[in-house]
């Protein structure tokens, strides 16, 4: 659990998981409903995925960065063609901004947002933000066309 | 005789003469994640849809100039690509919400993404699917699109009994031939001992999947085959062997066939909906219940 709850103080939020129903199998995490919890067994996948630790790094699942979604600080809302080249993969740029929330240093994580308020992934402040729109400011860690790069 | 031209015989022995067909592409709007103005953000990115009219959350989609299957929609989960016929088995079920589901033949989990929305993510479905790959796309799949009151097991559905558990619905969309529509070399990869092994492993699945249902719950039996020994004549048996009693359901399709190479069957089968390929796939469906009336 703590591994989650470090992940999200990444973006200024805090967050605290119930261990009762917050289960770890092959390094993953689960989420799990009381009624999913008395099922269990050994199963595949259960309730909500939260994430996996590889090689002793944490990587989030979306599950878990649309439940930091209202409770991050670190957010930046992008324009429409910045939104579709992040999930493309790439980098937003300075000019895709449209507003910035929390940090604005270099280094720190921040959720990525559409026009709509929805969750598309996070990246890395690569300069301070506010500054040249011409260059990258936030570097793409994780966004949600990974769903079609895992199928291939 | 080819095997094609046997199938086609057969076919039109059961009253359906084959033509060419094409396929409509079709989505399934996930309520639980959609906002009301998904089909306008759709319509923005040039996709044209129209409502299926016997669907509750169906659409075709007649025009489009982008991937549906990579619009940021869609990978936000607010709907998924999911064939029109293949819609109707989860939506044929009583009362979903709070229920004990089994999904006896899960991946890739389009079903189970349905039956979760349809269950508003409460109760608890369990997922089974004997191939751990498939289990692999069928885990970002519940992910993609939010489902939370799934748990999934690398189990064969003719071994759903080793859960111990009893279920309310139990969902088999088992393994099936297939059929031409969605396969252009069905014809020459088929053949009739192939869907006679199918259709034993089919009524395994049925047995097994009977000893875990609760007296007066629900079967939802599906294929996307349209060869009689993986569809009626498999309801026939479940009907005089299982003690289920077929039911009959407000549904797309023709009567379930009665009378299948001149051998006649329970009157009941006139109840499953079995649809020739059109619009959609060829698909069979049937519910049946266990115990009560019909």
């Amino acid at each position: 659990m703590r591994a989650l709850e470090v992940f999200a103080l990444l973006f200024g939020a805090k967050i605290a998981f119930n261990p009762e129903f917050t289960v770890e199998k092959s390094q993953r995490f689960y989420l799990l409903s009381p009624r999913l919890k008395k099922l269990q067994g050994n199963f595949y996948y259960a309730g909500l995925y939260l994430g996996k630790v590889k090689n002793g790094v944490f990587f989030p699942s979306f599950n878990l960065l649309n439940m930091l979604l209202p409770v991050a600080v670190n957010k930046v809302v992008v324009d429409r063609k910045a939104a579709w080249l992040f999930i493309c993969g790439r980098d937003i740029f300075g000019s895709g901004i449209v507003k910035v929330m929390g940090s604005k240093r270099k280094g720190d994580a921040t959720l990525v947002i559409n026009e709509f308020s929805e969750c598309l992934g996070f990246g890395r402040v690569t300069s301070d933000l506010g500054g040249d729109l011409e260059r990258v400011a936030v570097k793409n860690v994780l966004d949600v066309g990974d769903f079609l790069r895992r199928e291939k | 005789m080819s095997t094609k031209q046997f199938f086609l015989d057969r076919y039109g022995r059961l009253g359906w003469n084959y033509r060419e067909i094409r396929l409509k592409q079709s989505i399934r709007i996930n309520q639980l994640n959609a906002g009301k103005n998904l089909p306008e953000r759709l319509r923005g990115l040039g996709v044209e849809l129209e409502k299926i009219p016997f669907l509750a959350a169906g659409h075709w989609v007649n025009k489009t100039k982008v991937s549906v299957g990579a619009t940021a929609e869609y990978l936000l989960g607010m709907y998924s690509v999911q064939e029109a016929a293949a819609q109707i088995p989860a939506s044929l079920f009583t009362a979903l919400g709070g229920k004990m589901v089994l999904d006896a033949c899960a991946a890739p989990g389009g079903k189970t993404v349905q039956l979760a929305d349809l269950m508003g993510n409460s109760g608890a479905i369990t997922a089974l699917d004997i191939s751990k790959q498939r289990l692999n796309a069928m885990a970002n799949h519940l992910e993609r699109c939010h489902v939370s009151n799934a748990v999934v097991y690398n189990v064969d559905a003719r071994q759903a009994g080793m859960l111990n558990r009893k279920f309310d619905r139990i969902l088999l969309d088992v393994p099936c031939s297939g059929n031409f529509a969605g396969d252009r070399d069905w014809f020459y990869r088929r053949t009739i001992d192939d869907i006679e092994r199918n259709a034993d492993v089919q009524k395994a699945i049925l047995k097994e999947a009977t000893g875990c249902l609760l007296e007066g719950g629900e079967i939802v039996y599906s294929t996307c085959s349209l060869e009689p020994e993986e569809d009626e004549l498999n309801m026939d048996w479940a009907v005089k062997n299982l003690g289920l009693k077929i039911q009959k359901v407000d549904c797309v399709g023709a009567d379930g066939l009665t009378e299948v190479f001149g051998r006649k069957l329970d009157a009941s089968m006139a109840f499953c909906r079995r649809i020739w390929p059109g619009e959609t796939q060829g698909f069979f469906v049937c519910k049946l219940k266990k115990g009560g009336e019909q």
